[in-house]
Formats: structure tokens, C-alpha cells, sequence
């Protein structure tokens, strides 16, 4: 393997590092995603707002503006072609009063200027006639129909499983520690392994300043780990809103925002706090209050004893405010795509692309593949069973009895969905892993119901003793010893 | 092109109140050729099969023994049960879409239905704890299948949430297992479980109770290595100076159950909001004309002997209103003639 110079190293597994791969497998090229954690979307693109900005956030002229109205056009295309979840349910931004409404003209003025288009302020009637539910104390609405939303972790696998069938390699648990040059080649090592390749694409969201110090090409800013913490409610409680709703930002941010998800659920938060860690993704109890009063400010009857679980993202915010996505200045080939936050989800499509014609321009040979193969695997999609058509259902069941067996209820997941997951490109091979691939234990019992039956099926398809089965990482085995 | 088969009466679940209600829907006139049982498990019995303790009905019998034997009851009777069956679907026709390995993607027409879906456990979602999520945590209900089921133990040390009975009875099982409960605590002042007995469960085998206590964080990165607890002041908060560290290997909580159901949801049936069970007559019919409900899935009973009942009950009314249909196409035929 040593002596593999691969044309392409891609660092980092998040929703940058998979987008590129995805549209870099569709050329000759020899290329490979080197991911610190065990799964793709192991850090910010596991736990965010899930939200397709419209783009009339960022500053005209900006790069981010420039790739979040770009990307955001280009997500629903790409889900279509993936079978990823993606909705086009449009966002409002609440105003409370005078100063919020010219505010909201402001995001008007500067969202039109960004290139989005049937941007408009309602009024407090027309906002009420879209969102029964929304407070009586907002009185405008800035209306972006062409936002939507997406399931970031979804998207991401999709992207990683359409590469790989495309022939990417993805090494997990790779956590770059050194990098070198010879007069070809970069050499990134993690713990004495070493990859070579010609080019390289940091990736690294969170660290991708600890990547680019590691090159010897520190980036013009820093990168601070901004925390959010989330709610997610009971499908029961999915039509509180239709639209992804936010207040009016402050110099803090987008503020907290309560948004329907692809799957049905809704979604509440997050807060913005500095951390110290940028593995911090604990939860805190002021937290969980600060987004609560943040959602009852905005849908006052939202019924908040319907959540079912608490989690919280780490953001990369860098102090320059913009994405800085370049070829490297000292070291040529070597591309940087940091201070990639929100709307980076959006804009991902974008910045995948960007990042390719980097590449072609720094002089990488790409040749369009005649055996691209469009789809996830070389079968399709792979559907869950609860997405399929009744005909579909009943031939999956016919061809594999194990789709007739439901493991997780309350989400409808088949022992089929399971065993799929687990067999696929980037196969699953932990709870967590099996969980975001098919939402065995994402429902209203968080897993109480079938945890124990899906590490069950792991340690029977993978031939190994149930107590080796993993939650997430190499140290978090599920259960203990046997019994006495 | 699609399989419909047709059948009187569907129960959907064979737990204490799905058994007890076919074998009384029999005793009640209903011939057993017109009495279908569905069951998404592998065995009847529903969570009776995970509750190997001693404490469930007039003898004292084990959760086991008892379904082993209200299984054989109706098994012996000739009833039709159909296990690895989960049902997808209901219409208001009573068309059930229903999938298992043995039939496969199938479709049953019923003249009547009986909701026996029993409940499931709520989750941790409502028990707000800061920290990490690392593995290691489990649910009680969970952590009896791993023990009871599998004979794996959910850790070394472990420490129990919640004083529900099933949490007083995991602590016990994780001790006679060999394993070592660290605490039971619970942030209400009293245990929430009135039928099982605190002391035969936990000071019997020395397991300390720390009520009005609560979990405020949970530490551990990849598999959970302590919580922090903290006594409660009046209105219920954390008290800081009591605020202390105590090291565990594994966390098993127990909230509570809520009524399972998702078919009766998703017919649109009128729920109560009291009970998260659907609102029903006295006759235990839902507001749709012809369905019924009855258990755990109707309303949460603390104890077995009740649910049967329940399911007894649901028997009798379930087989009156199938007579009475019958009566009313005898009489619409004799108009006719």
C-alpha cells in the first residue's frame, strides 16, 4: 500500500471532503478520503441545522454568498440522483418589531443582490395563513421559498457510497499527525501509517487548522469551536411548522431556529457557545432551557415534552468570517477548504466544485469517466423499506424474507434495511453506524426497543461475540461481560 | 394479483391482553377458524417472555411461565397465531397490510380488530442530562434483554434511573447476576413503583435509594465512565452543593411506559389525552365503529391480572359486536327476500 501514490488525498470525511470525492470520482482519477473518526460525517456534519439557506445571510461579494446561492440549487438535483431525503419547504425569518423589520429588508436588499430569488416580507395575515402556530407577537416575515432542508449525515453517505462504488478509497480512523513533501509527492502519516499523494485537499473542518500548521502553511485565521445544542420532537409534533423558521439574526448569529426534518421530525436550536474542546459535544442542562425558551418565542403552543433526544455540533467558525477555500501559496497542489460553517451544508455542492476546478487548474489530469455508475452501489440506492412503494415492499420481501422482519418499530426498519446497511460500500459496522444509515433507534423509543436486536444482527452478520459490538468508537463496546 | 385473506376477528399483539382476549372472544361463541392472532415477536407473550422474576398472577408465577401458558391455552384451543408478523397498515375498512417471512407481503380483511398492542418505554429524550452520549446507556427494558435474553450484563458498575417497577427489578437482576448497582436514584420523593416492593428489591441486597436525587451530567467519551447527581431543592433543582462525582461503567434508566400506538394513530383514532390510550366506550370500542382496544395499548396497568381482565373483557365485547353484525346481514337478507 506504501507504494500506491494515489493522484488525490481528500482529509476529511464531513460533508466537504465527501462532495469532492463525489464529483472527483467521476473523472480518471486515483483518489482517497483519510477520515480521523470510524464513519463518514464523524464531526460538524453529523449534528447541525440541517438547513438549506437560501443565501441572503452572507455579505454581498463574499465567497460564502457566491457558493451558498450556487450550492443550494444544486443540492435538490444531486438528492434526486442519490435518494437522499430533501425538501424544498422554504424558510421565514421572523420580525418582532420595527428594528427586526428593517433588518429583515436589509437580508431583502442584500438576498436579491446574492442572486436568490422569490425573496419577499410578508405580513403578520400572510405569515399566520403559512404558519398557524407561529407567535402572535411576530408581526413580518422575510419568505425565501427556495430554501429547504436535508438530512446532512444522510447526504454525506450518499456522496461517501456513490464515490466509493466510483472507486474512492476511504480509510477510516486516519487521523493525519504528520505531513511531508518530497519533490512529487505529499506524505500524510497517522500513527506511522503514510498515504501518498499528489495532490491534497484539506478537509478537515474543525482541524483543518491543525492540518495546515502540520504543512507548515498556518491559514490567515483562526478557527474557534462554536457548540450548538439541539432538540429533536416526536413525529407527533411534526406539524407544528411546515417551514423552517428562524428570528431575526443578531451579531450572534442566526439565533435559534424551529424546523420540520426530511424524516418528520422537528427540530429546535441551537445555541452558540465558545468551547474550549472541539470534540466538546456534551449537552448542557442551560443549554437545553435556552433553546426551549428560544422555541416557545417563536411557536408558544410547541409541545416540548414530545422531545425525544438532546444533542449538540460543533461549528468551525473562523475569526475572517468567510470560507477560504485556495491552493495553498508555499505549497502548490495543496488545497485548503476552511472556516467551512453555516451555510456550508448548502453551499457543499458548490464548494465541491470549486474545489475541483482548483485541482484541474494546479494541473490535475482529468478525464471524464465512460463507466461513471450514477447511483449509490451498483444496484441503486438502496432504499429503505419504509421509503419503498407498496410494489416495491412486496418484492423486496419476496426476494429476501429479511425485509419481513421490522427490528426497529417505532421507524419501521427491516432486518433487510439492517443487513443492507451493513453490507454496503461504506459498510456499517457499529449501533450508531447501522443507526444513521436506516434510523433503527432514531424514533420516539430512542432505541430502548431495538438496540439490543440490532447489535444482535451485527454480531451475527460480522461473526463476532455481542459484547464486541461498538456504539461508535473502538472503546465503546455496548454492553459488558457475560452474566455469571 | 395481491393474497386477501379474509378473517372475523384480528388481535394484533399476543400479550397478556391479546391471549386472554382471543381465548375469551371463544369462550364468547366466536369459532376459533374466525380468530387470527398476529405477533411481530418470535414467541407469544409479548413482554411477559423478558420479566423472568417471580410476582405475576394469582401464583405468583414468573413473566415466562405465565405466557408459556396463556400460549398454550390458545394454542391448544386451535387458535391461529402468526408470529415474526408486524403489521404496516390498517384502513378504516379494516383491510390489515401485514408483513412476515412465512407469507410475506399480505393483506387481511377483518370485520373486527382488537388493539393489543401493549406499551413501550418512554424514553431518555424527556430527562434532560447534560454531558456526552457515550455508549453504555441503556434503557431498562433494554438492559433486561442483553441480561435476561442474550446473558450478557450491561456493564460492572452500574448505576439505575427512575424507581419504576421494572427499574427496582433490573437492579435486583444486575446484582443476582453478579454485577454491582452502584444506586437507584430517583428525582420524585417517593419510589413510582406501588406494586413491587422496595425492600425486596433493593434492601434486601443492599442497593442504596437516593430519592429526590437527580443525574445532571453524564461523563465519558466513548463509553461512560461517571455521572454527577445532585439532591433537589423544593421547586426541584439541582442543589450545587451537593453536587458530587460518583463513577460508574454503565447507566440504566427506566421513565416510565406510554401506550404504543401507532396503528390506532395513524386510523385517526380519538385518543385520550390522560391516558395516551384511545378514547373508548364502554364497551371498549374506539371511535371507529368495529375496532377495539384494550391492555396496555389502551390504557398503562400497573398490574398483569388487570390487563388480562382487560383483554377478558375486550373478549366479550369484541364477540358481541360480531353477533350483532351477523344478526343485522341475516336481517338486510330477509328484507331483500
Amino acid at each position: 500500500m506504501s507504494k500506491k501514490v494515489y493522484d488525490v488525498a481528500i482529509i476529511g470525511a464531513g460533508i466537504v471532503g465527501t462532495m469532492t470525492a463525489f464529483y472527483l470520482s467521476k473523472y480518471n482519477v486515483n483518489a482517497v478520503v483519510l477520515e480521523a473518526g470510524i464513519d463518514i460525517a464523524s464531526g460538524t456534519t453529523r449534528a447541525n441545522s440541517a438547513v438549506i439557506h437560501a443565501g441572503y445571510d452572507a455579505p454581498e461579494g463574499s465567497l460564502k454568498a457566491k457558493l451558498n446561492v450556487k450550492g443550494a440549487k444544486m443540492v435538490g438535483p444531486i438528492a434526486k440522483q442519490l435518494g437522499v431525503h430533501y425538501k424544498k419547504c422554504g424558510s421565514l425569518v421572523l420580525g418582532y418589531n420595527k428594528k427586526d423589520l428593517n433588518q429583515l429588508k436589509i437580508l431583502l436588499v442584500r438576498g436579491k443582490k446574492n442572486g436568490v430569488r422569490g425573496l419577499e416580507i410578508l405580513t403578520q395575515s400572510q405569515l399566520r395563513k403559512m404558519e398557524p402556530n407561529v407567535s402572535r407577537d411576530a408581526k413580518y416575515a422575510l419568505y425565501a421559498p427556495s430554501a429547504g432542508i436535508v438530512c446532512p449525515y444522510d447526504l454525506a453517505y450518499a456522496l461517501g457510497e456513490n464515490s466509493c462504488t466510483n472507486g474512492v478509497d476511504y480509510i477510516f480512523e486516519y487521523k493525519v499527525d504528520k505531513i511531508e513533501k518530497n519533490q512529487r509527492n505529499y506524505l500524510l502519516y497517522s500513527n506511522n501509517r503514510v498515504v501518498k499523494a499528489k495532490y491534497v485537499v484539506n478537509a478537515a473542518g474543525l482541524y483543518s487548522d491543525e492540518i495546515a500548521e502540520m504543512l507548515g502553511d498556518p491559514l490567515p485565521f483562526k478557527i474557534i469551536p462554536r457548540r450548538g445544542e439541539y432538540l429533536l420532537l416526536d413525529k407527533c409534533e411534526g406539524k407544528v411548522v411546515t417551514h423552517t423558521l428562524f428570528v431575526t439574526p443578531s451579531e450572534k448569529g442566526k439565533g435559534i431556529l424551529v424546523s420540520p426534518t426530511v424524516d418528520g421530525n422537528v427540530l429546535v436550536g441551537p445555541n452558540a457557545n465558545v468551547v474550549e474542546s472541539k470534540a466538546d459535544t456534551g449537552v448542557t442542562v442551560e443549554g437545553v432551557r435556552e433553546i426551549s425558551e428560544g422555541a416557545r418565542g417563536i411557536v408558544p403552543s410547541i409541545n416540548l415534552n414530545t422531545v425525544i433526544t438532546t444533542f449538540a455540533g460543533v461549528r468551525s467558525t473562523p475569526t475572517s468570517g468567510d470560507f477560504y477555500i485556495q491552493e495553498s501559496k508555499k505549497f502548490p497542489r495543496f488545497v485548503h477548504a476552511a472556516g467551512i460553517e453555516s451555510p456550508g451544508l448548502a453551499s457543499s455542492p458548490a464548494i465541491g466544485e470549486y474545489i475541483i476546478k482548483i485541482l484541474d487548474r494546479a494541473g490535475l489530469k482529468m478525464e471524464e469517466k465512460e463507466d461513471y455508475i450514477p447511483t449509490r452501489t451498483k444496484d441503486g440506492n438502496c432504499k429503505l423499506f419504509m421509503d419503498m412503494t407498496e410494489s416495491e415492499k412486496r418484492n423486496a420481501v419476496r426476494k429476501d424474507p429479511h425485509y419481513a422482519k421490522i427490528v426497529c418499530r417505532c421507524e419501521m426498519v427491516t432486518e433487510g434495511d439492517i443487513i443492507n446497511a451493513i453490507k454496503r460500500p461504506i459498510p456499517a459496522h457499529t449501533i450508531d453506524m447501522v443507526k444513521r444509515r436506516t434510523r433503527a433507534g432514531m424514533g420516539r423509543c430512542q432505541g430502548g426497543y431495538c438496540r439490543a436486536k440490532v447489535a444482535e444482527i451485527i454480531a451475527r452478520e460480522l461473526n463476532i461475540k455481542i459484547s464486541d459490538v461498538k456504539k461508535f468508537t473502538s472503546n465503546s463496546n455496548v454492553i459488558g461481560g457475560r452474566t455469571k | 394479483m395481491s393474497k386477501t385473506m379474509k378473517k372475523r376477528l384480528v388481535i394484533i399483539g399476543s400479550g397478556p391482553a391479546g391471549l386472554s382476549c382471543a381465548l375469551s372472544a371463544l369462550k364468547n361463541g366466536i369459532p376459533k377458524e374466525n380468530i387470527l392472532v398476529l405477533e411481530r415477536e418470535e414467541e407469544l407473550g409479548g413482554t411477559l417472555n423478558l420479566c423472568i422474576h417471580a410476582g405475576f398472577g394469582k401464583d405468583n408465577k414468573t413473566g415466562t411461565e405465565l405466557a408459556t401458558e396463556l400460549a398454550d391455552k390458545v394454542r391448544n384451543a386451535g387458535i391461529t397465531c402468526m408470529t415474526s408478523t408486524t403489521v404496516l397498515s390498517i384502513d378504516k375498512r379494516k383491510i390489515i397490510t401485514l408483513i412476515s417471512p412465512e407469507l410475506g407481503y399480505t393483506k387481511i380483511t377483518a370485520e373486527a380488530i382488537v388493539l393489543a398492542t401493549g406499551c413501550r418505554e418512554r424514553s431518555r429524550g424527556g430527562l434532560s442530562i447534560g454531558g456526552t452520549r457515550p455508549a453504555g446507556i441503556l434503557s431498562a427494558g433494554t438492559a433486561q434483554r442483553f441480561i435476561n435474553l442474550e446473558g450478557y450484563m450491561p456493564g460492572a458498575k452500574t448505576v439505575v434511573v427512575g424507581t419504576t417497577d421494572l427499574a427496582l427489578v433490573i437492579a435486583r437482576r444486575i446484582t443476582l447476576e453478579g454485577g454491582q448497582v452502584v444506586f437507584v436514584c430517583d428525582s420524585k420523593k417517593k419510589p413510582q413503583s406501588e406494586r413491587v416492593k422496595v425492600g425486596e428489591c433493593l434492601d434486601y441486597f443492599n442497593i442504596p435509594l437516593k430519592l429526590h436525587t437527580t443525574i445532571t451530567r453524564i461523563f465519558g467519551k466513548d463509553r461512560i465512565e461517571g455521572v454527577e447527581i445532585a439532591e433537589l431543592d423544593k421547586k426541584g433543582r439541582p442543589i450545587k452543593e451537593t453536587k458530587e462525582r460518583v463513577e460508574c461503567d454503565s447507566l440504566v434508566y427506566s421513565c416510565g411506559f406510554i401506550p404504543e400506538n401507532e396503528l390506532a394513530n395513524s386510523l385517526g383514532i380519538e385518543m385520550r389525552q390522560s391516558t395516551h390510550g384511545p378514547r373508548t366506550t364502554r364497551k371498549m370500542e374506539t371511535s371507529i365503529d368495529g375496532i377495539f382496544s384494550c391492555g396496555n395499548s389502551r390504557m398503562i396497568h400497573e398490574d398483569v391480572d388487570d390487563i388480562i381482565l382487560d383483554g377478558k373483557k375486550a373478549g366479550k365485547f369484541v364477540a358481541e359486536h360480531l353477533k350483532s353484525l351477523k344478526e343485522d346481514k341475516k336481517k338486510k337478507k330477509e328484507k331483500k327476500q
